[in-house]
């Protein structure tokens, strides 16, 4: 070859950038951040480095880039940003946990638990990218995953198994196990959504028939029922969210969305006549302040708590975010706030913007319906449910107790978040294999 | 499908950017109005439970320590060895009711807050260290403790300080309170102990002697003195006034009258020997007018946002409007006549306002620290330094974190006039009204007060302010003394009730008697 030969190939080579090793910088860089974060959070706390650093790094660091490695091996043409954003959020709340373990008694076992569930979390990863080389296979699992979903749903109220924690009935114990396995179910759920409206959404397009919107109708009734029997009211949210999203983008009907939100407010009305605790949470959201000591306690503490933070933080393990209840948990965010500000709250807003707008750009990216509606699918679960619980925090909206995904504690969270990730890397890898393999043939 | 999901895009985008604008809203608009907010308790229980370092006397007299406490989310607790000595400068620390005095003033400083406390050197990032400062006062538990021997149960402050320095070495008022009774872990008691303290009538919880104003009454002639040496052309010898039982104002007002309707006059060193009332109110109106007696009274601290390193101190006031100009006081010279008067002298409306301010009536107003700094101003030749009740702030290892440098707060008269008034204060204090103050061996000037409340029955604020020193040398110590409401109207009242008490603090200081 020769140099003029050369020229014109620089623009590609630098288009070409290879993803793994732009992740690998980001996965880097976020290292750095969290073990920083961790080793801060200890010195405000007790003044010292923590006596763990050393295998905390080590840890980390080998999570870290196992998972980059499975990755490379198994979705090496993934988008390069989806990890490293789930990573951080993940390292994020790693770091607030363990740091409020300090100080809550017995505690200090919520973060040695996270720290495994996070191993769990991306051994799913990692079982997911292997065992669904390609994610069209999966829609041939519709309604074998459609009823495991809704059955999954309803596990909880069978007696025996299921177990009642803080006002909700969403959590299985089978000999020592505990698992929420709503968190599951919503993937299921998504999985059949998707599917079954890439065959009836042309139908429903043209012309509306009841028996073609009847199996979809029943699983997504069956799954709301079950949820407000459960009373968790966040899922049911975020199902029925999932559920007009997907209804509107298949059918292109906007129609879906009047319809969506005029249903929203009849349930509204209807929950509000029927559970009382639903009508404490709009009381306690629209003016906290007149029930202090009850209704209004979480989220006044919460708010306390963020107000302290303020633009930069009282610093890493300087505040009182154990103060909030739940801290760990639903409201991980305000613990976030208070100890790094608006920036870090920032900070995580903008890291599932990110996530979003990756999620969204796979789903345009891909050339099949069940794929752009399967990424759409996945990446309306991350979006409302982050969006519901951060927005109820800060009370912009009622709050529901739900998980921040990536971020709260909780094994069957993090490993579905962490599932729902591999398949939205698994499809990202998918549609960017072919392009490169053409743009290589035509060299 | 691409339309709808840009769409969907878009939407999230909507969303996120009203969460972003809500967090805002949280975290910085509403900020501090959250921190503030009454069921808040946040800021208190943070500061509360912290361990704080000591507040201890320039003698080394613990008066706030912090106690570890066993259980409960509370570690530790403050006590205040010294009961109600201290309290109203050291304050007090409590659950509910938010902090006072220098547990205020100095709240980042005791509890280890302060950067250059939490990170002395880089080897700081890497270990456990006390970071709570102790807080050395300026005043002397000796001192401290005359002083409220002195006063004992009479309504009052004391106030002694160093003229040089600006430090204040006894900051007494009485009543005063137990600050421990409002320190408790008990949250209701602690309420109930404040309650019961707010509504007492004689507010113990205020700290006169720097956060309440009283009419200085004829203390106050030491600054009308100052500005007749310094602005006036007067000298302590020249003019000499003929004596006389009253001043007629200008251009109208009720008489001043002298004290029990004597008759006085003679020069300016008489007339404060005597302290008389009509030679000071003619001084006032007619030789200096409204502009001269406002500069000088402004340029001793009237007026003026106290600067002490206390919260909430008072400010000083002397009035400043004295209606409209009307003519020069030759106007009113009858022809040919030979007055003493500076004939330039502007006469306003109401001037003789201006003749009853001259000798601290009126509107005139002063905080008993005031009055202290005034004499002190005098006694540091000219020079009033800025009062402080902290001295330094020192490491739990003894290591100093900061110290305060004596500062001049304002140069308040010259040192000619400051000389002139010394003298005429050791006159009085040797054979004027403050002879009580008189202490053997030492050089001994003073001023008394007696700031009249009412006719039915007769009763009025009794006064002292001096200073004394060892002979021929520079004064060591400036004192303000009032007792509150004592009955009786007679100039002799600030004499024989105020100057003991200010005698004995000046005993202390220099270690003589009791």
């Amino acid at each position: 070859m020769t140099a003029t030969e050369r020229r014109p190939a620089v623009r590609p080579q630098i288009a070409a950038l290879h993803p793994r090793r732009v992740e690998l910088g980001l996965i880097a860089l976020i290292a750095i951040v969290v073990v920083s974060a961790y080793g801060l959070a200890s010195l405000g706390q007790s003044a010292s480095v923590p006596a763990n650093i050393g295998p905390f790094l080590a840890w980390m660091l080998g999570l870290f880039f196992f998972i980059h490695l499975a990755v490379r091996r198994f979705a090496p043409a993934a988008d390069p940003v989806l990890l490293p954003m789930a990573l951080l959020l993940n390292g994020f709340g790693y770091v607030m946990i363990a740091r409020l373990g300090g100080d809550v008694n017995g505690g200090g076992d919520l973060a040695a638990l996270q720290s495994v569930w996070t191993a769990v979390g991306i051994a799913g990863f990692v079982v997911t990218l292997v065992v669904v080389p390609r994610v069209r296979a999966l829609a041939q699992y519709r309604y074998l995953l459609g009823i495991c979903g809704v059955g999954l749903l309803a596990l909880p109220l069978v007696p025996g198994a299921g177990v009642e924690i803080n006002g909700a009935r969403i959590w299985v114990s089978i000999s020592y196990l505990n698992f929420q396995p709503g968190e599951f179910a919503k993937i299921a759920l998504a999985i059949f959504f998707a599917s079954y409206l890439v065959d009836a959404g042309g139908l429903i397009k043209n012309r509306i028939e009841i028996r073609d919107l009847a199996p979809i109708g029943v699983a997504w009734a069956a799954s709301i029922g079950v949820m407000v029997l459960e009373k968790d009211l966040g899922s049911s949210m975020l199902v029925f969210a999932l559920f007009v999203v997907l209804m509107w983008v298949a059918t292109e009907r906007t129609m879906f969305l009047g319809l969506g939100a005029a249903m929203f407010l009849a349930g509204g009305v209807i929950a509000l006549q029927i559970f009382s605790h639903v009508e404490r949470r709009i009381d306690s959201w629209l003016d906290p302040w007149s029930d202090p000591q009850d209704a209004g306690f979480q989220i006044i503490q919460a708010t306390y708590s963020m107000a302290e933070g303020g633009l930069t933080g009282t610093g890493l393990g300087r505040g009182e975010p154990d103060r909030v209840p739940f801290a760990e948990t639903d409201f991980i965010f305000a613990a976030i706030g208070e100890e790094m500000g608006l920036a870090g709250t920032t900070a995580v807003l903008m890291a599932f913007l990110i996530l979003i707008g990756s999620g969204l750009r796979i789903a345009i990216r891909a050339t099949r319906p069940f794929e752009k509606l399967l990424a759409v699918g996945l990446t309306t679960l991350l979006g409302i449910q982050a969006f519901i619980i951060m927005g109820g925090v800060v009370r912009l909206i009622p709050l529901t107790g739900i998980t921040l995904p990536f971020v709260s504690y909780g094994g069957s969270a993090l490993v579905s978040n962490y599932i729902v990730l591999a398949l939205l890397i698994r499809l990202s890898h998918e549609q960017r294999t072919v392009t490169p393999a053409a743009q290589g043939s035509t060299r | 499908m691409n339309a709808r999901i840009r769409n969907l895009g878009l939407a999230f985008i909507v969303m996120y950017a009203v969460l972003f604008a809500q967090l805002n809203r949280v975290q910085f608009v509403q900020a501090d109005e959250y921190t503030e907010h009454e069921g808040n308790i946040r800021p208190q229980l943070r500061a509360f439970g912290q361990e704080r370092g000591d507040i201890v006397t320039a003698d080394g007299v613990v008066a706030a320590l912090s106690l570890p406490v066993e259980a409960g989310e509370i570690d530790f607790r403050r006590e205040y060895p010294t009961d109600e000595l201290y309290a109203h400068v050291v304050g007090f620390q409590s659950l509910n009711q938010g902090a006072f005095g220098l547990e205020r003033q100095y709240n980042e400083e005791l509890a280890g807050d302060r950067l250059d406390q939490k990170f002395e050197s880089l080897s700081d990032l890497f270990r456990d260290r006390d970071t709570t400062g102790t807080v050395v006062m300026t005043l002397r538990d000796d001192i401290q403790r005359a002083a409220a021997e002195a006063l004992g149960e009479r309504k009052g402050s004391v106030v002694a300080v160093d003229p040089a320095t600006g430090e204040i070495l006894a900051l007494w008022t009485y009543p005063s309170f137990d600050p421990n009774l409002l320190s408790g872990l008990d949250g209701a008691a602690v309420n109930a102990a404040y309650t019961s303290l707010l509504n007492d009538p004689d507010d113990p919880l205020l700290a006169k002697s720097f956060r309440e104003l009283f009419f200085p009454g004829s203390t106050f002639k030491l600054v009308t003195a100052a500005a007749a040496l310094d602005l006036g052309g007067i000298t302590l010898t020249d003019p000499v006034w003929p004596d006389t039982d009253r001043y007629e104002p200008l251009p109208s007002g009720l008489p001043i009258r002298n004290f029990g309707g004597s008759t006085c006059g003679g020069d300016l060193l008489l007339a404060l020997q005597r302290s008389c009332n009509a030679t000071f109110g003619e001084i006032g109106a007619e030789w200096l007018g409204p502009d001269a007696m406002i500069r000088t009274a402004e340029k001793f601290g009237f007026n003026a946002d106290p600067v002490i390193d206390l919260p909430d101190a008072a400010r000083s006031r002397f009035p400043t409007d004295y209606g409209a100009f009307i003519a020069p006081l030759d106007a009113y010279q009858p022809e040919g006549s030979e007055e003493l008067r500076n004939g330039e002298t502007p006469i306003h409306e109401n001037s003789a306002i201006l003749a009853q301010a001259a000798i601290g009536q009126n509107d005139v107003k002063a905080t008993p620290l005031q009055m202290a700094m005034v004499a002190a101003a005098i006694a540091n030749d000219g020079l009033m330094m800025t009062p402080h009740v902290v001295s330094e702030v020192r490491s739990a290892d003894g290591g100093i974190y900061s110290t305060v440098e004596p500062t001049s707060w304002r140069p308040a008269l010259s040192p000619f006039a400051a000389d002139r008034l010394q003298a005429a204060m050791i006159n009085v204090a040797e054979i004027g009204t403050a002879t009580r103050m008189q202490v053997d061996g030492l050089t001994v000037g003073g001023k008394t007060g007696t700031a009249q409340l009412g006719t039915t029955p007769a009763s009025s604020h009794a006064w002292v302010v001096g200073f004394a020193g060892l002979p021929g040398q520079e004064a060591e110590i400036a004192v303000a003394v009032i007792v509150e409401a004592q009955p009786g109207a007679s100039e002799q009242t600030g004499g024989s009730v105020a100057a003991p008490i200010a005698k004995a603090v000046i005993e202390a200081a220099f270690g003589l008697g009791g």
